[in-house]
């Protein structure tokens, strides 16, 4: 097939000297002419739709138009788009197929050419403008229908791809005018109906997936878009599973090949030696593409957390099935090597039958949603310093946390989260870093899954404190700290965890903004999450009553803050100088001043009893049993300040704040989407020939 | 009770001298059965003419009657109604019959018999059935007027002198179901039978249910007449209730399961079995009619109808509920059905091809009738294209009655199976967890728990409070059921469901412009439609509000507090007081409040079910039903079952049977023995649910989570000695240990580890798993030789072996003992029926009843009594076997 085609480039390039053209091509040219092409051959059109289609000669064609031109062949081109809707309608399923993609085609050459032009310009060019919306209507119509209908599973595919094409001609999805017309005609069912059919999910559920995140984005902020009214409003449960399971899939996928990957590159001389070939083929743009296409299933993710409040429910849905019987019958049903606009994945050699794992066997789309931003957040590939988080991951790592922080935020998540009897253990990708031991592969006990997320925040905070500073992700990954806290303490629930860890977590932070004051307060407001940290040691202080788990963890909490002393002494000093001075940074700064009372307070009231005890005892260095013991004795003469809003947290809201990142993130899903989609079209004539050797 | 012991002796003479003229008989004995079976076989066909509700008992005799075939065929469409003051009349109608037979039975048995016996021989035994019918539909035609006037006449001429002791048992008021059903399986005179039969229907419903294992037992396992008199009543029920159908379909199934596998497949019972489950026995027409005129339930369909949620401008359509969420799911729909009806036949399909999932839509047809009338008004009202289809899809479910439950009960048998293939408990927990979770997604549905005494609709399974049990190989696992009581759960319309999200939709709905609804108004301009508001205030913003925070200003409080904190550089002029707590509260609260939670168990990953059944029950109740989106319903309750996967309940049920039947004899006698039956649900020979006793942890999680002797426990539970709460405890416990006692001496229940014996919140002891009773035990060892089991651990808790209590203990089981005796033939009633035809290990050996017999002790004196149990008790508190078979638990199974 490869051949042929190359076959066909060759004899187009030399066509430039002899008149020996594609019968399709001779056609094509006689679109691009001033005359109907029907008026000397009445069967032109259904002749047309009979050829292969040239891609790459109709999009060149258009491309090559330029202004006078387009005037001339509009009316023929109005009726090539009219002919290909018609099309669609046809039995014969090759003309289908054929029309199909001469629509993609003419819609982006029809682009190509026209960046610059309105959108209007756009559609009276490749539609005429009075017909225009008859003519949609058709398209969405006769799409739909395709879509739904019991047609081949590659027309549905073609069909999808058509629209992933539409959606995707323009950078900015928004100005994509002619989208107005797949508002109006809504395709929102057929693309829930594939979710929710298992059979059509399995095939075409990650483009449905993905068109669906990026319709919903189309002019979110202007106007009202009824994909975001509709999806908000689905209450099915097969359907909101559907797309949870498609969503699971891909994340699944992408964690298992990071994995494997990891395996080879931790695997004895041998392996070393075939990944570091295999590297130089694949190279890093493999691995960013994975990353970037796994960016709109995200997006999907974060929609329908964001949108629909019946979503969190299929969070904590686990999917026994998937993974031990559909999983093995079609193998990555979500991502279909060839069609797909999915990453190439490490394809079937290295998909062997999915290990019987038991801790495979039950997941849910959080347990995976948890694993992958373990993986995101954590740049671990060797080649890079630590510390590089390259933009992708940037904002993966973003639109994880922020989907994080929706979940924090839901009733119904947190009390799922929070459930006893839920339990799970939870592998996170955790770095391997110098100062601790490689994973320590200690076994994670079973624990409810908000330790999970309490664990992946811990590990957030320990390894990104570096010269490129997130200060974005820091503030949201504390604000979700934060939010899950308020809801144990409103709720009451004692959870067993590891407070500690999360305690020196935040000292550290404390002690970094600090060491590198200059730097960072050249880019970012320190003193916002200065003050968001001792916040959350003030929770601890003054609510710890009631959530913390046992009163030796309330009597920890203080050790820690004595013991780390210093940290919070060099904070007060720093900030009561900032907050002296006139400046920028004075007010915030006094925030912090005042927020940081309590913990001065046990600090200066425990400080001197604990140098009398040694004093007394005559120890040099007391133990922590010890200084606990002092601690306990203590706690009497000691007066905190409740201070208002500790459990206050202001709601997520997309508008106005995140509305930049996000139109940047859709622009570049929207690029990498339509990359995508160019790329495997071509390929996807291998299937066509297959199709039309059977029909 | 003593009239029924002397009445028991009267049945047994009248039988036998009625046996005695058999046997002078020139025929065999069974042709002279059959000649006096045709004569009392007639009023067999009494209730049935009834139901055309013919009031006078004469002329009810005298239309004609269907055969009995028709009923036991299950097909005849009838419409019976029998209600009980009819039944009642039937029933003395048979009982002059039966007094008519007496009569004849004396005088003219001679006299007639031989004819009788000579025609019966050429027609030949396997013709019996139609000759007897025929017979007895010519008596029902011709004769029986003039015999009941003869019998009257007849009556008065015999009078009371020629009455046997038998007329007059079935007349007096202390002839109840227990009787009845000793006399059904006693009694080898059809007459009799064909009455009981009959009488059956006027005994209240709970008290023949009670006995319905031994009925459908006697219907399987004993003769045609056995049979051909209790299934009327059977089928008569079954018309009546789903319930009830299931029971007896599921009881027939596993009864049936001990014959060959050859003869099971033709006998009664497999045949009965299958017309029950085809459902055959619906109610008659006319009643569903009736029913089908009532309000017509909120149909609220998963997936075929309400699929993509409301639109708004229907929202606004004010109608009845009902008719409010038809219209709205259809017109939603609407689109999808013009173009392309794939939408819904899909769902169709996938509804009715899905076997393991349930059919929430087969709720009833009564459903279905009341929407196709909604659809028509509606349809009527705004024709348009496509409703059509809609509704010839929708009608396509055909409802099952009993489709549902049999569904949800297959799902649950069906997790179970799948857990069993799991290696750890963990593992069984989560995916546990997750099976049920995706059965709530079909919920609410017309299905309940056959455990629960009262009606109700199953709405939610709150999934995360499932736990798995404690079991080596199966995976018995106990589930709560949230459930809305309803008037009748076969009638009552199914609750609409609640998302679990709690979401109300109006809002959002309301909220939002309608775009998909008009789109025309947009595609005529191009203009941007004016932002109604942001998104997250119309569709994001959390509705229940009670997380909801609102920042009250916090920057300008925080402002204010600053102030407070460095006067010197900031003014403040409405400085708030500041709120100074002190460290030592906060830490004191703390522990206060730790200490102040009842004891809980640790979580024990090996051991999942131990934190959830110690917790106590009004807790759990309260904790799910603030987590649950049904929680604010008034008639909202919550259940619990046990579901077994692989285990024969069939002793079980039969244990609770005894247990049942004990208790109530105690209570009679008002001795204070405390024992607590739980309800067995018997599914098939292996398979079944259990009614978890709330509120109670084995003795063997006690031991192991607190770490401390029983005694120390009650002391740490309850209080000290001296308390009012520790004294109530140990005599509940004192109770409980005497009943549980007896039970095990006289039921013989072995395998008393201490994994298999509960310790409720109250003190009391409750014995579960009757897996090993009367003549079996396990693997027969020979371990647990004494009587019952009574450990030092036990005596301790009832203050020693000298103090009242233990004295006390010793009195309540010679009272408990004497007073079961009194009532020993219901108690063996019970157990000898269930043996007919029985497999079942306990029955095991050809002495089981006998034994039994034995263990009341019929003929000692009641100071023989009490030494026995002073022998007893001392004999198993020295019992070394007792000790021997819990080191043995310990040590194979680590049972402490």
């Amino acid at each position: 097939m490869a051949q042929e085609k190359k076959a066909g480039l060759l004899r187009r390039t030399s066509s430039s000297k002899k008149p020996l053209k594609e019968k399709v091509v001779l056609m094509y040219d006689e679109i691009f002419t001033k005359d109907d092409p029907a008026k000397t051959n009445p069967r032109f059109w259904d002749e047309l739709f009979l050829m292969k289609v040239n891609l790459e000669y109709l999009e060149g064609k258009l491309e090559s138009l330029d202004g006078d031109e387009v005037m001339v062949v509009k009316d023929n081109i109005n009726s090539l788009f009219h002919h290909c809707v018609l099309a669609l309608e046809e039995e014969h399923q090759i003309k289908v197929v054929n029309a199909l993609q001469t629509l993609c085609a003419l819609f982006r050459g029809v682009h190509q050419k026209n960046k610059s032009a309105t959108g209007f310009d756009i559609i009276n060019m490749l539609v005429g403008f009075d017909k225009a919306e008859l003519r949609m209507k058709d398209l969405m119509e006769s799409l739909d229908s395709l879509l739904c209908g019991d047609g081949s599973e590659s027309l549905k595919s073609l069909c999808l791809k058509l629209l992933l094409c539409l959606v995707t001609v323009t950078d900015n999805i928004s100005q994509n005018t002619i989208l107005e017309y797949v508002m109006i005609n809504s395709i929102f069912e057929a693309i829930l109906q594939i979710v929710s059919d298992v059979s059509s999910r399995g095939q075409h559920g990650y483009d449905a997936v993905v068109l669906l995140a990026l319709l919903v984005n189309y002019r979110k902020y202007e106007s009202v878009n009824p994909y975001i009214v509709k999806l908000s409003i689905v209450d099915d449960e097969p359907t909101l599973d559907g797309l949870g399971m498609v969503v699971h899939q891909a994340l699944t996928e992408y964690n298992r090949q990071y994995k494997n990957k990891e395996e080879e590159n931790h695997g004895g001389f041998f392996s070393t030696l075939t990944s570091m070939v295999g590297n130089m083929f694949i190279a890093d743009t493999e691995e960013k593409l994975s990353v970037q296409t796994n960016e709109a299933i995200l997006l999907a993710l974060y929609e329908a957390v964001h949108l629909n409040r019946n979503f969190i429910t299929v969070l904590a849905q686990s999917h026994p099935e998937i993974e031990m019987t559909a999983a093995p019958v079609t193998p990555i049903p979500t991502t279909p090597t060839s069609l797909g606009t999915t990453p190439p994945s490490l394809d079937m050699m290295h998909n062997p039958e999915l290990p019987l794992d038991p801790n495979l066997q039950t997941s849910n789309l959080l347990i995976t949603f948890l694993k992958y931003s373990s993986i995101v957040m954590q740049d671990t590939k060797g080649n890079f310093p630590i510390a590089i988080l390259n933009e992708h991951r940037l904002n993966s790592a973003r639109l994880c946390l922020i989907i994080l922080t929706c979940i924090a935020e839901d009733q119904y998540a947190d009390a799922f989260l929070h459930d006893d009897n839920m339990n799970f253990r939870v592998n996170l990708h955790r770095m391997p870093m110098r100062h601790r031991k490689k994973a320590a592969d200690k076994t994670i006990p079973s624990r409810p899954l908000v330790c999970a997320v309490l664990d992946l925040m811990v590990e957030f905070i320990v390894t990104h404190m570096m010269k490129e500073f997130p200060m974005d992700l820091y503030m949201r990954c504390v604000q979700i700290i934060h939010k899950l806290i308020c809801y144990q303490k409103k709720c009451r629930i004692r959870l067993h965890y590891t407070w500690r860890e999360l305690w020196s977590a935040l000292i550290n932070l404390l002690k970094f903004l600090l060491s590198n004051e200059t730097t960072l307060l050249a880019k970012h407001n320190i003193f916002q999450l200065a003050l968001q940290v001792v916040s959350l040691f003030n929770m601890f202080i003054t609510y710890g009553d009631t959530f913390l788990p046992t009163p030796s963890s309330y009597d920890e909490l203080y050790y820690e803050i004595v013991r780390m002393h210093q940290v919070f002494d060099n904070l007060y000093c720093m900030v009561l100088r900032v907050s002296t001075n006139v400046g920028q940074w004075k007010e915030p700064a006094s925030k912090v001043t005042y927020a940081l009372v309590n913990v001065r307070a046990i600090i200066n009231h425990f400080n001197p009893k604990i140098e009398s005890y040694a004093a007394v005892n005559h120890i040099s260095q007391l133990s922590e049993d010890q200084v606990l013991e002092v601690v306990r004795s203590n706690y009497d003469t000691l007066t905190l300040k409740l201070q208002d809003g500790l459990d206050q947290f202001e709601r997520y809201s997309e508008q106005p704040k995140e509305t930049a990142f996000f139109k940047e993130l859709v622009r570049s899903i929207s690029v990498n989407v339509r990359k995508n989609v160019s790329l495997n079209t071509l390929s996807q004539d291998v299937l066509l020939k297959e199709f039309s050797s059977i029909s | 009770a003593c009239v029924y012991v002397a009445m028991g002796d009267t049945e047994l003479e009248v039988s036998s001298s009625q046996q005695e003229e058999l046997q002078k008989s020139p025929s065999a004995s069974s042709t002279s059965t059959t000649s006096s079976l045709s004569l009392p076989s007639s009023p067999s066909s009494g209730p049935r003419p009834l139901t055309s509700s013919s009031p006078s008992a004469s002329e009810g005799l005298s239309t004609s009657s269907p055969p009995l075939d028709v009923i036991s065929e299950g097909v005849g469409e009838l419409s019976l109604v029998i209600d009980t003051e009819v039944a009642k009349k039937a029933c003395q109608e048979v009982l002059q019959k039966v007094k008519l037979l007496k009569g004849e039975g004396q005088s003219t048995l001679v006299t007639t018999k031989p004819g009788l016996v000579n025609g019966t021989r050429h027609i030949g035994s396997s013709d019996r059935d139609s000759r007897r019918l025929c017979t007895s539909q010519k008596i029902g035609e011709e004769e029986a007027p003039s015999d009941t006037v003869k019998s009257a006449r007849r009556r008065q001429n015999n009078n009371s002198s020629k009455q046997s002791w038998l007329l007059r048992l079935f007349e007096s008021k202390l002839f109840d179901i227990s009787m009845a059903i000793s006399y059904l399986y006693n009694s080898k005179e059809p007459g009799v039978q064909a009455y009981i039969g009959n009488r059956l229907f006027s005994f209240r419903y709970e008290d023949v249910d009670f006995y319905l294992p031994q009925l459908l037992n006697m219907y399987i396992h004993m003769d045609e007449d056995v049979g051909d008199a209790i299934k009327p009543y059977v089928v008569h029920r079954c018309r009546q209730s789903i319930n009830f159908s299931l029971q007896c379909a599921w009881l027939l199934g596993a009864y049936s399961s001990d014959m060959h596998i050859s003869t099971q497949r033709h006998s009664r019972g497999t045949k009965l079995r299958k017309v029950i489950l085809s459902d055959e026995l619906k109610p008659a027409g006319q009643r569903a009619r009736r029913e089908a005129l009532q309000p017509p339930p909120p149909c609220h369909h998963g997936q075929g109808m309400g699929e993509h949620g409301l639109s708004p401008s229907k929202r606004t359509h004010q109608r009845s509920k009902s008719d409010a969420t038809v219209t709205i799911s259809l017109s939603s729909n609407l689109k999808r059905t013009a173009s392309n009806p794939k939408v819904e036949s899909s769902q169709d399909e996938d509804m009715s091809s899905s076997s393991d999932s349930l059919k929430l839509e087969a709720g009833t047809l009564l459903s279905i009738v009341s929407l196709a009338k909604d659809v028509i008004s509606y349809a009527l009202e705004k024709p348009k294209e496509g409703l059509l289809i809609v509704f010839l899809n929708t009608v396509k479910i055909k409802p099952v009655r009993l489709t549902p439950q049999r569904e949800f009960i297959k799902s649950l048998m069906g997790i179970g199976k799948r857990l069993a293939t799991l290696p750890t408990k963990e593992q069984k927990t989560q995916r546990l967890i997750s099976e049920l979770s995706l059965l709530n997604h079909k919920l609410p549905a017309r299905v309940w728990l056959p455990t629960a005494a009262f009606d109700h609709h199953v709405v939610r399974v709150p999934h995360t409070q499932a736990v798995v049990l404690n079991s080596k190989d199966k995976a018995p696992y106990l589930i709560y059921v949230e459930v809305l009581d309803c008037e009748n759960f076969e009638t009552s319309s199914v609750p609409v469901r609640i998302p679990e999200t709690r979401i109300r939709s109006t809002r959002s709905v309301e909220n939002l412009p309608d775009c998909g609804i008009t789109p025309d108004q947009r595609a005529s301009s191009f203009s941007t439609v004016p932002n109604y508001d942001n998104d997250d205030e119309a569709w994001s913003v959390d509705d229940i509000g009670e997380l909801q925070v609102e920042l009250p200003e916090i920057h300008t409080n925080s402002c204010d507090n600053i102030s407070q904190f460095s006067v010197d550089s900031i003014t403040s002029q409405e400085s708030k007081e500041p709120i100074f707590i002190a460290a030592g509260d906060i830490r004191r609260r703390l522990s206060e409040q730790l200490a102040h939670t009842p004891t809980t168990f640790k979580k024990d990953p090996e051991d999942p079910s131990a934190v959830a059944l110690k917790e106590p029950w009004q807790e759990k109740v309260r904790r799910i039903r603030e987590a649950s989106p049904y929680g604010h319903l008034p008639n909202w309750r919550l259940l619990s079952v046990i579901v077994k996967c692989g285990d024969d309940l069939r002793q079980e049920l039969l244990a609770f049977q005894v247990l049942k039947q004990l208790q109530s004899i105690w209570e009679q006698e008002r001795v204070p023995l405390w024992i607590k039956p739980y309800k067995i649900l018997v599914i098939s020979s292996d398979s079944g649910m259990i009614e978890p006793v709330v509120n109670a942890v084995s003795i063997h999680q006690v031991k192991k989570q607190s770490q401390l002797s029983l005694l120390d426990y009650f002391l740490q539970e309850h209080g000290n000695y001296t308390t009012e709460a520790f004294l109530t405890a140990q005599r509940n416990f004192v109770q409980s240990c005497a009943g549980y006692c007896l039970i095990c001496y006289l039921l013989q229940v072995k395998d008393r580890h201490n994994g298999n014996i509960l310790l409720d919140s109250e003190g009391h002891i409750i014995h579960i798993d009757f897996g090993f009773i009367l003549s079996s035990s396990p693997r027969n060892l020979g371990f647990e030789t004494s009587a019952f089991k009574l450990t030092n651990e036990f005596v301790d808790v009832m203050g020693g072996q000298d103090g009242d209590m233990f004295n006390y203990y010793k009195m309540l089981m010679l009272q408990g003992l004497i007073a079961a005796r009194k009532h020993m033939e219901k108690v063996i009633q019970i157990v000898e029926i269930m043996q007919q035809g029985s497999q079942l290990p306990c029955f095991h050996g050809s002495s089981t009843i006998r034994n039994l017999k034995e263990r009341f002790h019929m003929s000692l004196t009641e100071e023989q009594l009490q030494v026995l149990v002073e022998q007893m008790v001392d004999g198993s508190m020295r019992s070394i076997t007792t000790k021997l078979y819990d080191g043995f638990q310990y040590l194979t199974n680590g049972i402490m």
